[in-house]
């Protein structure tokens, strides 16, 4: 490979995660934007959609199938179809019981909620990856990494080309567009979206006017949960590995991703996740992978320096 | 003699002009009065006086310097100290494994003494070899990047609203501000902090100074609250206080700064005759001790029994001063508060 | 003023705690109680630390475990003698300490400016960095071996040894005890006070004349010091500066329920804190295992047996259900008592 194609190749990866990161990063920038609050439990939903999805191939049987197989593509819909809703109602059900009760107090308190919920879905992915199901390898530890199973083959589009763009690669992309597109929208074009950003610009005025304001919260976090188990269907198809601790990394990626771009702002934690996406990428091509992580938490650090509101965020200015 | 000199400011919110090319002077020692209809950029004024807000354009001079930090030799000091700091520390970042080998663990032998003059050397002939890239280049990066972000740190905090209360402009808040969870002596004592000259090493290890510091300060703060009447209250948390005593209280911390301005907002605001005729009466006994009083006001009796002068404000502009009398009946103001006719 | 209650908390936990190795002794059987009750005083110590930038100031700091890591692996580097510097206890702790302020300071200045929330992902972000970092460094933190063995600490001529607990046990307690004094004597003064403002209301606070940045640095320095004491106190009772993974993300999620569940801004209540915390940990949830694994009902094919596969779901469930019921803590502060329940009516007023 020349050095153009391996900088292309780390470009296609780069993308590929960025547009995952970008996904779970929305999920964290809508919620922070209605409420101010950092769902940390956020990451580790995605790592209970990413069980689920693997739950659903197993009873479905998919795992015996061959990669590409005409039964796959109805197993992958199928997939998008239950997991974001799985992950969409935990969210709505977080919100309702761990969050709700808590609006009026302190501001450190619903976070610390949410470090808790975080550690209550981690532990409950360490369980369910203790079932004895036959797709989960009956007899590992629970806590081992389970292999999810190639449902898209990792045909390589460009024909004979040294640089990679499999049919993966495709399917990142073919699902996470349409989505975005999708989002932005439903916030600016529809009546939800109106009463959305009504919400999150002043609650108790919204209020006032008569917007439900507790079930306007309730579906931003519906949605944003809805995201994250797309991102848990993609991510898992297209890193064929899953671990009940994966969801602390990729949280922490994606809420690094939703800073980045400015934290409430929608296009910017899709320019997050992708900057964080090739900036990893590029670590581990010209750096080493070992420094990857220290090299995106000091970028973040500097980036909070010189541009407290991140790169596409509006400035908050405190009402006296 | 002007203590306070705003000349031509203007405060700006993304497309919204809050206050527009306002000129105002405070005379020393007098009591002036802003006033205004809601949403004049009455509060926006305070706010950019209390250095929480930065002017978009113009200048804001208290006692004829600007309330901000001041650019000093040991400033520049200190940012070229911050820069040589990340510069090294990035050297060293950089070079660690590779340095730590050949200075520490191949002059080591274990258990053997250490020669630390064996260690320096070869520390310094490792950077002597490749000079650019293990040294400069990095510690060009790093010193850049490092003088950078302390310059913009600093240049961020220039006009924060310590800065404005140390050089002596204290304030009340619209809506009360005061610390809920703090005894009302307590919010005193906070308000007197610029002055207390105990280190955090006298309180952690109670050196003599802290003792007579506290016994001097609660004695100052209490003398405070009995100016205001509320010594009896001294013990209760400020969130128990009645509405009035909360204005009072809050009175009574900023007087604890020692200011030589004060800024009241709305301080009559939800207050019955004889509360505010109380008021008029403290406000007076404030001037009395030499402070300067600038206050926000919507009660026209509380305004009219004891401003010096009045400042008019409407849609941001200023559009009319003087004394209560010409402010009365100056058509402009009447137009402003009824409406055209 | 504070009930006697609140007041006297902290000194009577370090006087009973004080006694429990000599009325062991008397005890038939010499139990060794006071032995489980070590780690419960290393993690009070970490608790008391990260109370002063989130109990106090009201800043979140999910990342003392990355101090505590560096308490460790400074203590190791310095005591250890495959290293060149082979100093004592004492100055090794001294000079512990001081790395942790400096470290403190260096990641403070830049941000600690930040909002809340942002603070809290980069205190996060530190922490996984330090991990890293010491997970790389093969040749000078040997990876993930960690640094041992490590001399025993000696107090004027006398070695401890690993087999007699007590005076480790003694020496952790004075360290504890000379730390809740510090605490106590900052939190009131007009440290505390300046602290206590800003977690109140930031703007008012520097509307008086209160520098939050300064405050905010202090409190994170002077915090990071007292998690660094912790680890190098830490690394000496091991022998061992320990692994990387020793000081993750979860070790700062215990330090912040210790915190909380025992009472945010309250010396006393983290010091309760950590007892039922750690208490948990170690005593009870390590009881029930045993028990359990003697009456053969736990299977390693079924992870729904084994109570260490509940742990994180028990943490997660006491922070929520605190945060819902009793955000003040068991053993609060006068103070966050009447902000988390704002809407009670409050004691009548001791004039």
């Amino acid at each position: 490979m020349s050095g153009s194609e391996i900088f292309l190749q780390q470009l296609i990866i780069g993308l590929s995660n960025g547009m995952i990161i970008a996904l779970i990063a929305l999920g964290y920038t809508m919620v922070y934007g209605i409420i101010e609050l950092i769902n940390f439990a956020h990451g580790d939903l995605f790592m209970l959609g990413s069980f689920a999805a693997l739950t659903v191939v197993g009873l479905l049987g998919l795992d015996h199938l061959a990669a590409g197989a005409p039964g796959m593509w109805s197993g992958l819909f199928l997939m998008l179809l239950i997991v974001p809703l799985f992950c969409g109602s935990l969210n709505w059900l977080a919100d309702r019981f761990a969050y709700r009760h808590l609006r009026d107090s302190t501001k450190l308190a619903p976070l610390v909620s949410a470090i808790g919920l975080s550690f209550v879905f981690m532990n409950i992915g360490l369980l369910w990856g203790g079932v004895p199901m036959n797709v989960f390898g009956l007899g590992r530890s629970a806590a081992s990494p389970k292999d999810f199973p190639a449902l898209v083959s990792n045909v390589n589009l460009l024909g004979q080309s040294a640089v990679e763009f499999t049919t993966k690669d495709l399917m990142v992309f073919v699902i996470t567009l349409p989505l975005m597109v999708l989002l932005t929208w439903f916030v600016k074009g529809t009546r939800a979206g109106k009463a959305m950003r009504a919400v999150a610009q002043d609650r108790v005025a919204a209020r006032l006017m008569g917007i439900p304001v507790d079930r306007v919260i309730g579906q931003t976090f519906l949605i944003g949960g809805a995201l994250a188990g797309v991102a848990s269907v993609v991510s898992s198809v297209y890193n064929n590995t899953i671990y009940f601790q994966m969801g602390y990394r990729a949280g922490v990626d994606a809420f690094t991703a939703a800073v980045f771009g400015g934290i409430g702002s929608l296009p910017g934690a899709v320019l997050g996740g992708l900057v964080i996406g090739l900036a990893r990428a590029m670590c581990d091509q010209y750096l080493e992978t070992r420094w990857t992580n220290v090299l995106v938490f000091t970028v973040l650090i500097l980036v909070l320096v010189f541009r407290p509101q991140g790169l596409l965020g509006a400035r908050a200015k405190e009402k006296v | 003699m002007n203590i306070l000199e705003i000349s031509d400011l203007t405060v700006r919110f993304g497309g919204l002009t809050a206050v527009n090319a306002v000129s105002l002077d405070i005379p020393v020692k007098e009591i002036v009065s802003i006033i205004g209809p809601n949403g004049a950029g009455k509060t926006t004024l305070f706010n950019a006086i209390t250095g929480i807000y930065d002017p978009t354009s113009g200048r804001i001079c208290f006692n004829g310097e600007e309330a901000r930090r001041p650019f000093r030799r040991t400033t520049a000091l200190a940012l070229a100290l911050v820069g040589l700091i990340a510069g090294l520390s990035l050297v060293l970042i950089v070079n660690v494994e590779p340095l730590w080998d050949t200075s520490i663990t191949s002059n080591y032998v274990y258990q053997q003494t250490f020669l630390w003059s064996n260690a320096t050397h070869a520390a310094s002939s490792y950077f002597r070899e490749e000079t650019g890239r293990r040294f400069a280049i990095p510690f060009l990066i790093g010193a850049l990047v490092g003088l950078a972000g302390a310059f913009a740190i600093w240049q961020r905090t220039r006009r924060a609203p310590e800065v404005a209360a140390r050089a002596g402009i204290a304030r009340t808040f619209q809506n009360i501000r005061l610390f809920n969870q703090m005894t009302a002596l307590d919010n005193v004592l906070l308000g007197m902090d610029s002055q207390l000259r105990t280190r955090v090493w006298h309180v952690a290890l109670r050196l003599p100074l802290y003792w007579r510091e506290r016994d001097n300060t609660v004695r100052q703060a209490m003398d405070i609250l009995r100016f205001v009447d509320l010594d009896r209250e001294a013990q209760q948390l400020a969130e128990n206080l009645s509405y009035g005593h909360q204005r009072r209280l809050e009175i009574a911390r900023a007087l604890a700064m020692q200011p030589r301005l004060l800024l009241l907002d709305e301080p009559a605001a939800g207050m019955n005759l004889a509360e505010s005729q109380e008021l008029m009466k403290l406000i007076h006994d404030i001037r009395d001790r030499g402070i300067t009083v600038l206050l926000i006001e919507h009660h026209m009796q509380v305004v009219m029994g004891i401003s010096d002068r009045i400042a008019v404000l409407d849609h941001g502009e200023k559009i009319a001063e003087g004394n209560p009398e010409a402010v009365r009946s100056n058509p402009k103001v009447i137009e402003a508060y009824l409406g055209k006719s | 003023m504070a009930a006697p209650r609140r007041i006297l908390f902290h000194w009577s936990f370090l006087l009973v705690a004080a006694l429990i190795p000599l009325i062991e002794l008397v005890l038939p059987g010499h139990p060794h109680v006071g032995d489980l009750l070590r780690p419960i005083f290393i993690m009070a110590m970490l608790g008391l630390g990260l109370n002063i930038l989130t109990g106090f100031t009201g800043q979140l700091n999910l990342g003392v475990a990355a101090f505590m890591a560096v308490g460790a692996y400074t203590y190791a580097i310095l005591t250890c003698d495959i290293y060149p510097f082979r100093l004592g206890f004492w100055s090794a702790t001294a000079l512990t300490v001081l790395v942790g302020l400096t470290v403190g300071l260096f990641l403070g200045l830049p941000t600690i400016r930040l909002r809340g929330d942002y603070l809290a992902i980069v205190t996060l972000g530190f922490g996984e960095i330090v991990e890293d970092v010491l997970k790389n460094l093969d040749s000078i933190t040997k990876g993930t071996q960690g640094i041992n063995p490590l001399p025993s600490p000696s107090w004027f001529g006398y070695h401890f040894r690993a087999e007699t607990y007590q005076p480790w046990y003694y020496l952790f307690l004075g360290f504890l005890a000379v730390l809740v004094l510090l605490n106590r004597n900052l939190q009131r003064s007009r440290v505390g006070r300046a602290w206590i403002s800003i977690r109140e209301d930031e703007l008012a606070s520097s509307c008086m004349g209160v520098n939050p940045m300064k405050m905010k640095l202090l409190a994170f320095a002077l915090g990071a010091a007292q998690c660094s004491l912790a680890g190098a106190l830490w690394a000496s009772y091991l022998g061992s500066s320990g692994e990387p993974g020793n000081y993750d993300f979860q070790v700062s999620i215990i330090a912040l329920c210790i915190v909380i569940v025992g009472g945010m801004g309250n010396v006393g209540g983290v010091l309760l804190g950590a007892l039922v915390i750690m208490g948990f940990n170690s005593i009870v949830l390590e009881t029930v295992t045993n028990f359990l694994k003697a009456h053969q009902l736990i299977s390693s094919s079924n992870v729904f047996t084994a109570p260490g596969n509940w742990k994180y779901m028990l943490y997660g469930l006491a922070l929520i259900l605190m945060m819902r019921f009793r955000p003040e803590g068991l053993l609060p502060s006068r103070q966050f008592k009447a902000e988390a329940h704002p809407d009670e009516p409050h004691s009548p007023p001791t004039a």
